[in-house]
C-alpha cells in the first residue's frame, strides 16, 4: 500500500504501460488508444443502436481505474483544485467558471486536434511509435515539440503561470 | 466507429464470435482499469507533473515514455516474429502502419497546444474523473465536444466535393 501511495518509479511504469500495449495486441490485435475510446464513446452516445464496442468499455475502465486507485490508496477526496493550473494568469482569482472555460477550450483543442491526427499520446505516442508507424512518429514529434514550446511560453506570455 | 470495429471483428473471427465479442469488451474494460490505475500511480493525472515534464523540471515523463516505447517495441516485435496468435480469435498478431499525412502534423499541433494548456491528455482526463480530480470533468467534456465537432466537420468535408467540385483539388 505504501508502494502505491508514491509515484511509481519510471523504470517500472514504462514496462507496465508496455505490458498493457502488448497485452491488448496479444489479446485480440487491439490498439491501445485513449483518444479512440473517447471517439467510440461519443459515437455510441450519438447513435446508441448497437452494443458499445470494446473501446467504450476501455473508456469506462479508465475512469474506473482512477476510482480504484483512489479507493485502494485511501485518497478519494473529490476536489476541483488543479495544482499550478489554478494560478495561471488567465484564470487566477477568477473562480471556477473561468478555470472550467479554459479547460473546456483546451479539451476541445485536444479532441479536435487528436481526432484529426488519428490519435493522442497513447495511441500515436506509445502504441504507434512502438509499432514504428511513420505517421505516428511524425504525429508524436509534432505534439511533443508543440507542447514543450507552449509549456515554456505560457509563463512568458500574457497567459501567465506559476513562477 | 463501434459499427466499424464490430464488422472488422466479424471478418476476422468467424465461428464463435458471439462469445469473443463479449470477451473483447471484457478485455477492454480490464485493460482500461489497468490503464486508469497506472495513470494515477504514475501521477500523470496531475497538472504539475505533466507541466514539470514538458518544462524539463522533472525527467520522469521522458524516462517513462522512452522505456515504455522500447519495451513495447521489443514485446510486439517478439510476438510477431514468433508468429504468435491472439488469445481471443487465434489470428496472427499483427498491426498496420500509416504513412505521414498532413493531418498528422496539423492535428497534432492543435493537440499539443491543448495538452500543454490543460496539462492533461485524453487518458488522464478520464482517469482524473474517477480519481476525484474533478477538473477532469471539464477537460473530458471539452475533448468530447472537440471529437464531435471534428466528426461533424470531416463528414461535411466528405460530402463537400459533391456540392462544390472545386474542393476536389485536395484529393
Amino acid at each position: 500500500m505504501g508502494l502505491l501511495a508514491h509515484q511509481c518509479p519510471w523504470f517500472v511504469a514504462g514496462p507496465m504501460l508496455a505490458l498493457l500495449v502488448v497485452g491488448l495486441r496479444w489479446t485480440g490485435n487491439l490498439h491501445l488508444g485513449a483518444l479512440g475510446s473517447f471517439v467510440a464513446t461519443e459515437s455510441w452516445f450519438a447513435r446508441p443502436r448497437a452494443l458499445p464496442s470494446w473501446r467504450v468499455l476501455f473508456f469506462v475502465g479508465t475512469v474506473l481505474g482512477g476510482l480504484v486507485y483512489a479507493l485502494v490508496t485511501g485518497t478519494l477526496r473529490p476536489t476541483f483544485a488543479n495544482g499550478a493550473f489554478d494560478q495561471m494568469g488567465l484564470v487566477a482569482g477568477r473562480g471556477l467558471p473561468a478555470r472550467a472555460a479554459l479547460l473546456l477550450a483546451a479539451g476541445a483543442l485536444i479532441g479536435f486536434g487528436a481526432r484529426t491526427a488519428g490519435g493522442c499520446t497513447s495511441g500515436h505516442g506509445v502504441c504507434g511509435v512502438a509499432q514504428r508507424s511513420p505517421g505516428s512518429v511524425a504525429a508524436t514529434a509534432t505534439f511533443v515539440l508543440v507542447a514543450i514550446a507552449v509549456a515554456w511560453l505560457l509563463p512568458i506570455a500574457a497567459l501567465g503561470g506559476a513562477p | 466507429m463501434s459499427a466499424l470495429s464490430r464488422s472488422a471483428s466479424v471478418a476476422s473471427t468467424g465461428a464463435g464470435r458471439g462469445s469473443n465479442a463479449v470477451k473483447t469488451r471484457l478485455a477492454g474494460l480490464l485493460f482500461g482499469v489497468g490503464f486508469g490505475f497506472w495513470l494515477c500511480w504514475t501521477r500523470f493525472t496531475s497538472y504539475d507533473v505533466i507541466l514539470g515534464g514538458l518544462r524539463f523540471q522533472q525527467l520522469y515523463l521522458w524516462l517513462m515514455f522512452g522505456s515504455a516505447v522500447v519495451t513495447a517495441a521489443i514485446g510486439l516485435q517478439v510476438l510477431r516474429s514468433l508468429g504468435a496468435r491472439t488469445w481471443l480469435d487465434g489470428v496472427s498478431v499483427d498491426w498496420s502502419t500509416t504513412s505521414i499525412r498532413r493531418a498528422h502534423l496539423v492535428g497534432s499541433a492543435m493537440f499539443g497546444v491543448g495538452w500543454a494548456v490543460a496539462g492533461t491528455c485524453p487518458g488522464p482526463a478520464a482517469a482524473q474523473i474517477g480519481q476525484g480530480h474533478m477538473a477532469g470533468l471539464f477537460t473530458a467534456a471539452g475533448i468530447f465536444a472537440g471529437v464531435a465537432l471534428q466528426g461533424w466537420v470531416s463528414r461535411r468535408r466528405v460530402t463537400a466535393p459533391v456540392v462544390s467540385p472545386g474542393a476536389c483539388a485536395q484529393a
